[in-house]
């Protein structure tokens, strides 16, 4: 490659999520009609500040996560309402039709990865990373 | 060994294109807040081998200088980079429903055209300081109603 000038630059794909958080309850394992495991779960994430007046509160911001194939599994087997996790995704956005007829979206994390933190004998520390589709 | 807490981590890395220009007012307390909309872009093959795009849109807001940064840099269709963390706005609808939404709460915007008088913008360790506030405050302006959410 030349690289006697600088070259034009195309629009990087860039879309990463980091969280840690605790599910909110146990999460919810679905079948696509094409048998493709789809687990739902939502996470409270923590933060902590001090605000003007020089006290700590904490913030709290809830997040939902999908995760597909092996990974779905995985996480529905092994965690339930309380488990710590760090979740590594994308964001993405649903759409659906109210009944109503409204449309409405919501934004959600795609996780890649979900590592558990919790501490126990049984669990393996990490979800398997998902399946290409 | 100790016990350990849970590590504190929300942090958002994305890249797109304004979808309108970015909407900047002042809370009452006179802080400005900036508001717009990216549309992220993600190229993937589909189980036929062709390449499909899919658009994401996420709702941005930034504070303060960058605020003022952005209103004075971005409009429709430039480019950014974003950093942030992921936060919930909530609201009522005109008929008494609660509604809430994620957006990205940006610490930095990075401006990606090259035409821009500017490099970048970087709110800087103010942004995260204590005058900076956490959330959006009673005075904050009212979620627009043509967001794509």
């Amino acid at each position: 490659m030349k690289a006697t000038t600088m070259s034009e630059l195309r629009m990087p794909t860039l879309n990463r999520v980091l969280l840690s958080g605790r599910l909110t309850r146990d999460p919810e394992l679905k079948f696509t009609a094409g048998g493709t495991a789809v687990c739902n779960f939502s996470l409270a994430v923590n933060r902590r500040y001090k605000d003007q007046g020089g006290q700590w509160r904490d913030e709290t911001t809830f997040i939902n996560v999908v995760t597909w194939h092996k990974a779905a599994e995985t996480v529905n087997k092994f965690l339930h309402k309380g488990s710590p996790v760090i979740v590594e995704g994308r964001l993405e956005s649903r759409s659906w039709e109210t009944e109503a007829g409204q449309k409405r979206s919501v934004i959600e994390v795609r996780a890649d990865q979900v590592r558990f933190l919790e501490k126990s004998e049984s669990s393996p520390d990490d979800a398997p990373p998902e399946q290409p589709e | 060994m100790t016990e350990l807490r849970l590590a504190e981590l929300n942090r958002v890395f994305l890249v797109g294109r304004l979808t309108r220009d970015p909407e900047v007012r002042q809370t009452t307390a006179g802080t400005p807040v900036a508001n717009f909309t990216i549309a992220v872009n993600r190229r993937y093959k589909n189980a036929a081998g062709d390449w499909k795009d899919e658009t994401t849109f996420v709702g941005i807001v930034a504070w303060q200088k960058l605020a003022e940064l952005c209103k004075q840099y971005l409009a429709k269709g430039r480019a950014v980079l974003v950093e942030g963390k992921l936060q919930s706005r909530s609201w009522e609808t005109e008929d008494g429903q609660k509604r809430s939404m994620l957006e990205v709460r940006a610490d930095r915007v990075e401006f990606l055209d090259r035409g821009d008088s500017r490099p970048g913008a970087d709110a800087g360790p103010a942004a995260d300081a204590a005058d900076a506030p956490a959330a959006p405050s009673p005075g904050a302006p009212p979620v627009d109603d043509d967001l794509p959410f």
